[in-house]
């Protein structure tokens, strides 16, 4: 008797071995996909459709097929008669903060995070575990953290004050200084509102998640490089500048563009800390679907450009990288 | 002439000690091995002369000049990694341009020089190449052709081998050491083969446990091993325990005529190399029964390895070199010839003999 003899296959009446008709790893290929498309495809579809939609006076919105809100988008809703880029402005401060604010917190988490790959594995393990508790803090919380760190009454103002640090800017003429970059009043510095409170804060909310993408290559980056191009000559800021920011570049590059796409969603801290002739698309949107304007149809067409720009800059992104490393 | 010179030189982390004090001077233009098995210490000295760790206690001096607080960046002694550490970022001619660029020579002078020295390493034509696309043999080249191109005062290598396969080891070995020869520049390599250092070394420094065992040529070295450690570790040996007698030593009921170097009565340790041992057919001085128990031909030797009243022995001969052959079960007389013994004391398994430079 053969091994083959042996195995008792599963039979149909007819005889043969009996096939699923569709087999487990299909089922859950399409599951996924289904799920992927209802999931991510119709809501965003959805706003796609509610862009071309129409807003009624003194109801909400209908269905339409209008361009009206991509015109009003760009050139305002009054053209030809009048043109006005006020949300190409607020689209432009939303790339602002985004792009500034992610740079901030990468080339700030670069340090940090390296001297981190150098510590003993068990100091390594508590500050990742203290980073990552870091990222439970809602927006909303770390905001109000901040609000209250940087008020005028209660916050780093009063403490200028009180400790005469604002008399002291006042006496070695730093002070005007701070008064032309919108950092000062009359009587006392102010951080709220500026540019300078929201790109820190917004630094801050996606710090953790640049230390956190920037470790895995960094702690695998061989030490014999740094060691290496120092037997070679290399002082510290060559080592860093010639050897371990081009071997971690596209890291670096991909975090950068991961952050700025996040930031450009960022709601809170702009409401709070930016100046309201300065806020963003993402405070428009809020205003248009949920807030006073109640013009969801413009809010989804100002989604809609924002998701489209943010696109363009990963796939512009993804270019530049391919040109640099061809050039390399 | 001693160009580089360790004196007292130690490394401790925390309670645990990984060199203890050393001296070692290192003459210009040889090529020493630092030979020892893993956790020696020979990779954490080797370091310490780079520069990349600070000793615990004692001086370096380079021709004179004092260098034990000397940044590794300032020293730049020209230095090969166990893993070649090649900037991945950089073509293979970037990698040999680094030290120049970053000194301020001028690209084309510096392009120029690299060209020169990928020439000195057989890859002139690789100049492009990405380090991706190297092989690890072309890696190690490169590597070289690096840290050499900041013409080091002295040139370091952590286990230049390991990543080799063991044919192109092999000529790497005689390649690397050729290519030292020429350039006749100091040299300092770590192996923990002793085939590499034996090829390659002027000098060899056989270590253990953090201290040197022995300095000598790798003749001396290998016929006058300070002690049973050394002898172990640099080629193959018997080994049997006996205790001094008058004019020799004696295992068990057997006296074996030897060079007296104990007081009688004093635990030795034996050893003999395959090769100096001889089998016959009878009995003569220093002779003791024998019965064969495996036979290993190898090609170019042949191995014997038998039962002895003082233990398990292995007798190599080269082939050709015995007419008569032994098989398995076979009984012979072994000869042990007075001046092929090596005797070394039981109680002192780190002994550290300088041999004459």
């Amino acid at each position: 008797m053969t091994l083959a003899q042996d195995i008792d296959l599963p039979r149909s009446k007819s005889g043969s071995a009996r096939a699923p008709l569709v087999s487990r790893g299909a089922m859950l290929r399409w599951g996924l996909a289904l799920l992927t498309f209802v999931l991510c495809v119709v809501p965003f579809m959805l706003v796609f459709a509610i862009s071309f939609g129409r807003k009624i006076e003194g109801a909400a919105w209908g269905w339409d097929f209008t361009f009206e809100n991509y015109q009003r988008f760009f050139v305002g809703a009054m053209w030809p008669d009048d043109v006005t880029f006020l949300y190409l402005q607020q689209l432009g401060y939303s790339f602002w903060y985004a792009v500034i604010a992610s740079c901030l917190a990468v080339l700030t988490a670069l340090p940090f995070t390296l001297l981190l790959t150098r510590l003993s594995r068990r100091a390594q393990a508590m500050w990742l575990v203290f980073i990552l508790s870091s990222l439970s803090l809602s927006e909303v919380f770390i905001v109000m953290g901040w609000d209250i760190l940087l008020s005028n009454n209660s916050g780093l103002p009063a403490l200028f004050k009180s400790t005469g640090l604002t008399q002291w800017l006042k006496d070695v003429g730093w002070f005007q200084t701070l008064r032309d970059w919108g950092l000062a009043n009359p009587r006392n510095v102010k951080f709220k509102t500026s540019d300078f409170a929201t790109i820190l804060t917004m630094s801050y909310l996606v710090w953790p998640y640049a230390v956190i993408l920037l470790y895995p290559p960094l702690s695998r980056l061989d030490p014999s490089l740094r060691e290496a191009a120092r037997t070679m000559g290399a002082g510290n800021w060559q080592v860093i500048r010639t050897v371990i920011l081009p071997s971690v570049r596209l890291p670096l590059f991909g975090t950068t563009l991961l952050l700025f796409v996040f930031l450009l969603g960022t709601y809170v801290a702009v409401t709070v800390f930016a100046d309201p002739s300065k806020h963003t698309t993402a405070v428009a949107i809020y205003s248009n679907v949920r807030g006073a304007n109640l013009n969801a149809p413009f809010g989804a067409t100002q989604a809609v450009i924002l998701l489209i720009s943010a696109s363009v800059c990963l796939v512009l992104g993804h270019k530049l990288n391919q040109w640099a490393e061809k050039r390399a | 002439m001693s160009g580089l010179v360790l004196d007292g030189v130690s490394k401790s982390y925390g309670s645990v000690r990984a060199v203890v004090p050393t001296d070692l001077d290192f003459a210009d233009g040889k090529l020493t091995a630092l030979l020892g098995p893993s956790g020696c210490g020979k990779t954490t000295l080797l370091r310490m002369i780079a520069g990349l760790e600070d000793p615990s206690s004692g001086t370096l001096t380079l021709r004179g000049r004092d260098i034990t607080d000397l940044p590794a960046h300032k020293r730049k002694f020209g230095m090969v990694f166990q893993s070649f550490a090649l900037f991945p970022h950089l073509t293979v001619l970037g990698n040999v341009t680094y030290s120049l660029t970053i000194s301020g020579v001028a690209k084309p002078e510096a392009e120029s020089k690299a060209r020169v020295l990928l020439d000195l390493v057989q890859l002139g034509a690789f100049a492009d190449r990405r380090i991706g696309e190297l092989s690890g043999g072309q890696r190690q080249r490169v590597a070289i052709a690096r840290a050499l191109a900041q013409e080091p005062e002295v040139f370091l290598l952590d286990e230049p081998m390991s990543a080799l396969d063991a044919k192109l080891r092999e000529d790497m070995q005689v390649e690397l050491r050729l290519l030292q020869q020429r350039l006749g520049i100091t040299t300092i390599v770590v192996t923990h083969d002793q085939r590499e250092a034996m090829t390659m070394a002027d000098r060899i420094v056989v270590m253990s446990a953090g201290r040197v065992e022995q300095v000598g040529t790798p003749q001396e070295i290998y016929h006058q091993p300070a002690n049973a450690f050394v002898a172990g570790f640099i080629g193959k040996a018997n080994f049997f325990d006996a205790v001094a007698c008058s004019g020799g030593v004696r295992a068990g009921d057997v006296t074996f005529e030897a060079k007296a170097r104990f007081h009688p009565g004093s635990r030795v340790q034996v050893a003999i190399r395959p090769e100096r041992a001889c089998l016959d057919h009878e009995a003569t001085g220093n002779t003791i029964s024998a019965t064969v128990t495996f036979v290993r031909d190898l090609g170019p030797v042949r191995e014997y390895h038998l039962d002895t009243p003082v233990g398990a022995m292995v007798v190599e001969y080269a082939m050709g070199e015995q007419a008569k052959t032994y098989n398995v079960g076979d009984s012979a007389q072994l000869r042990l010839p007075p001046e092929a013994l090596l005797v070394f004391a039981v109680d002192q398994p780190h002994q550290t003999l300088m041999a004459a430079q």
